[in-house]
């Protein structure tokens, strides 16, 4: 399957990100139904579900050589995006197989993986053509790669990942690589438990949800991982909205009027996925975000006319946690005119298979 | 203030002995001393004397009936005498702190770090609620924050203090209050005297 | 990586002892098989002639090997159930249906030192540990207790692995299980496996030495906690009422009529299988239930638990 990437494209400064059509047609719009409605949603991870997103464990898109590059100017900037506790060694290689796998078995025109063996001490060479790597290297001998085997294959890979180690029935945060992340600080969480590293979430933990995810969690199985969809909204198609650079797009928040609202506001969707890891025994969390403008969802007529629906109905305390407050009834005032009231089925497909003119 | 429903935030008990512990470690922050407090640990303790070993820091006041008494002039050199522990700490030994959230969090990170497990740590906090604040910006640590909003040490940055707690870094997180509105710093208080 | 079962087929099998029979097993189709950590465990479906029974083993193999599975076998006295249909039928190029590997016995990775306390059989998860421990460099002990006559047994696996110690009941070669715990340094994580007898002793001990309960890690195993008098369990929402036998548990029981339900360790320990108990009394037998729910009567892990009166309604 050969991808047409787009290198050039930036998620900062002139922002020149843009979906094609084809990107917002498969974009993972997480809203089935016009009320909000918080829940754990878990399902399988199984290849298949109404976006193109979900037919391989690790999708790559036509944003990928950007994602990376982007990736790598955050990690110049801020080398603490990416935190591992000593004891995870065994979760990082586990981590490098699990993407190396995975990529080269469903991407073969963009990577390789030649091994000599499965076990450590066996030379591996990965090929990354996108990117233009080809490293030989002894799995299991961290001195043989440039840097640590966790951040060597995160960095090429789009999205965020987080391993937690599973002791005394629970689950800390002990290594991350989190470059693209809604708001959260990797550098103040690492070494957090399940409860704390969700404790500023509003709401969720008076009805028992993260004691059932916990439990749900703990005993989830090797070669069985699950996924769920989370969304908030980001000002501008920038992938990093850390709290750590928040002085430099906070004041973006401030710029939305109801008439830019479509090309400003985007709907930011992370799929998440849970992985048990085999020799580690650790939980691998990849974070894959999506990003798509009001406009771009506009396009399929269900999607805007559902995002109005569903933003109407956002509890207060969740506009206030998702940092929405100050440009919500702007991006509320602009998808009204996509919102003709009628029924729309339930469900997340966008119900088209071509996109009008834009 | 010391009460929050952030998950991350920490609650501290009482200090009794653990009577299933082995060796007994009592390290008590000076300044939260009040008078007859020291007293009152002998006599909480006095179950366990034999094996106690109390470090005082930062006081003269008397240690009668705390086990074997060292005194240390500050939290440096309690987080020095861990790290430097000729003496190794045995599985069953139990530690209790009494002090403010920045000690007893130094005193917790010294002692995990050569292995104690958050069960054999007893926290007990005593004097005043000021706290350690990290940016999360310039990643300096404040010490010593009393207010509500608080001037970054590093880069100067207003910061809200959240309740949001790292024990890793034994600090509360502050992120920039007036960022998408530079300028509109709300009214400061003084909320962790 | 994605799956849930494996075709296995026997590549080797030879007895190790009277009452132990060690296992090669590799993917029927010559495929790869899927990593496993130190600690994992194997469930196999084994189709005896009674019955079907579903056992799970510790892996002994390296972790993350992927040419092979390896698992020990003891053969339980007196069993008509899986262990007897590995000593006695099952035979190499046989074909067996098993479970991806699980684990609920993983080493703790912020340990300083890792104690390791098998009775004989209970030595199996371990064998794993050494490899795991070898590569990271891990500070570790392992006491094995056993009888005399099997102390050598292991040696296959423990050749070339310093801090091993065997014990057995002579004077001079008993382990001082209450010196050993108390000379442990803070950072300690201590792993017990073996009869059910030996696990209680060394956790009491443990308790009193006074090691966190965070620290302390028990692998319970032993076929004969599934066992016992026969009763009858009426499945309410499928409607039907089915038998369970002497030899075989609830959960076998149900899965025998086809009632689907869910389970993971089969042992009581994980918690996955548990369900409403809507009317009778429960001998409960698994680890998993706080001392709460068993006093409130209204729920049961079907893999272990049993019927103290005659008669259980489930909620399946």
């Amino acid at each position: 399957m050969s991808i047409a990437f787009k290198p050039e494209e930036t998620f900062r400064g002139d922002y020149s990100y843009r979906n094609s059509d084809a990107a917002v047609l498969r974009f993972p719009f997480p809203f089935p139904e016009d009320r909000y409605m918080y829940s754990v949603n878990i399902e399988p991870h199984v290849r298949s579900g109404p976006s193109d997103v979900f037919l391989r464990p690790f999708d790559v898109d036509e944003h990928y050589i950007a994602e990376c590059r982007d990736k790598a100017i955050t990690l110049e900037r801020d080398p603490g995006r990416c935190q591992v506790l000593p004891h995870m060694m065994m979760a990082q290689w586990d981590t490098l197989e699990l993407l190396m796998e995975n990529l080269s078995a469903d991407y073969p025109e963009q990577f390789s993986l030649i091994k000599e063996g499965d076990d450590f001490g066996s030379r591996w060479t990965w090929i990354n053509r996108p990117l233009g790597i080809e490293q030989s290297f002894i799995f299991g001998n961290a001195e043989t790669l440039p840097c640590e085997p966790f951040e060597y294959i995160t960095r090429q890979a789009q999205g965020d990942f987080a391993i937690c180690d599973q002791r005394d029935d629970n689950l800390f945060m002990d290594a991350g690589m989190v470059t693209s992340q809604a708001d959260w600080s990797l550098e103040f969480d690492v070494g957090m438990s399940f409860m704390e590293w969700h404790g500023p979430v509003p709401l969720a933990h008076q009805t028992g949800v993260f004691e059932r995810a916990l439990k749900y969690l703990l005993m989830l199985r090797l070669g069985q991982p699950v996924r769920r969809l989370n969304w908030t909204m980001s000002i501008n198609p920038r992938l990093d909205t850390s709290p750590e650079s928040y002085p430099e797009w906070g004041p973006d928040r401030a710029s939305v009027t109801p008439d830019n609202a479509g090309q400003k506001v985007h709907l930011r969707v992370e799929l998440q996925t849970l992985w048990r890891l085999p020799r580690s025994n650790a939980i691998l969390f990849p974070i894959r975000c999506y990003l798509a403008s009001l406009e771009d969802l506009a396009r399929v007529p269900k999607w805007g006319a559902r995002l109005h629906r569903v933003l109407s109905s956002l509890p207060p305390q969740l506009v206030e946690y998702k940092g929405l407050t100050r440009y919500l009834p702007a991006a509320l005032e602009w998808l009204a005119q996509h919102d003709d009231g009628r029924e729309l089925p339930v469900g997340t497909e966008p119900g088209i298979t071509t996109l009008g003119p834009r | 203030m010391l009460h929050s429903d952030i998950k991350s935030r920490p609650t501290y008990t009482q200090l009794e002995p653990d009577l299933s512990g082995s060796q007994h470690l009592l390290i008590v922050e000076g300044d939260t001393v009040l008078p007859g407090r020291l007293d009152s640990l002998a006599g909480t303790f006095a179950p366990v004397e034999e094996n106690l070993h109390t470090w005082l820091v930062g006081t003269q006041a008397g240690g009668l009936g705390l086990g074997k008494v060292w005194r240390l002039p500050g939290v440096a050199d309690v987080v020095d005498a861990f790290a430097c522990a000729t003496r190794g700490y045995g599985i069953g030994d139990r530690l209790y702190v009494q002090g403010t959230e920045p000690f007893l969090w130094s005193v917790a990170k010294a002692a995990a770090i050569i292995g104690f497990s958050a069960e054999q740590i007893h926290l007990h906090h005593a004097g005043s609620l000021r706290r350690r604040v990290w940016c999360t910006h310039c990643h300096t640590v404040t010490e010593d924050v009393t207010t509500s909003i608080a001037s970054c040490a590093g880069c100067h940055r207003h910061l809200l203090v959240r309740d949001h707690f790292s024990r890793r870094l034994g600090a509360f997180m502050g992120v920039m209050v007036d960022a998408e509105a530079p300028g509109e710093v709300p009214a400061v208080e003084e909320s962790f005297a | 990586m994605i799956g849930e079962t494996l075709t296995l087929k026997v590549a080797a099998a030879c007895a190790i002892s009277p009452s132990l029979r060690h296992l090669r097993l590799v993917a029927a189709d010559g495929s790869k098989l899927p990593p496993a950590a130190a600690g994992a465990h194997l469930q196999l479906v084994l189709n005896g002639a009674a019955r079907t029974h579903r056992n799970a083993y510790s892996l002994i193999s390296r972790p993350g090997a992927r040419d092979a599975y390896e698992i020990i076998v003891r053969r339980v006295p007196a069993s008509r159930g899986g262990s007897a249909f590995i000593h006695e039928q099952l035979k190499v190029g046989d074909v067996l249906e098993a479970g991806w590997p699980g684990n609920l016995f993983a080493p703790v990775r912020t340990a300083r030192r890792h104690l390791m306390i098998a009775g004989g059989i209970g030595i199996t998860p371990f064998l794993s540990y050494l490899a795991d421990f070898a590569f990271g460099g891990a500070d570790y002990a392992l006491h094995l207790c056993c009888r005399e006559d099997e102390q050598h047994v292991f040696d296959p696996w423990l050749a070339g692995k310093s801090s091993v110690s065997v014990h057995w009941d002579a004077d001079g070669h008993r382990l001082d299980i209450p010196a050993l715990l108390a000379a442990q340094p803070v950072g300690s994580h201590l792993y017990v496996c073996g009869p059910a007898a030996m696990n209680d002793e060394v956790l009491e001990l443990a308790a009193a030495a006074g090691w966190p309960a965070s620290h302390v890690h028990c692998e319970h195993f032993g076929s004969a906690l599934s066992g016992g008098e026969a009763f009858r369990a009426f499945l309410a929402k499928s409607g039907v009422e089915v038998s369970v036998g002497e030899d075989e548990s609830l959960l076998e029981a149900i899965e025998r009529i086809g009632v689907k339900a869910s389970c993971l360790c089969r042992g009581g320990a994980c918690g996955v299988c548990v369900t409403p108990l809507l009317d009778g009394e429960a001998d409960h037998r698994d680890h998993y239930l706080s001392a709460a729910e068993r006093e409130a009567g209204r729920l049961i892990l079907p893999c272990v638990s049993r019927a103290r009166s005659g008669r259980l309604v489930l909620d399946l």
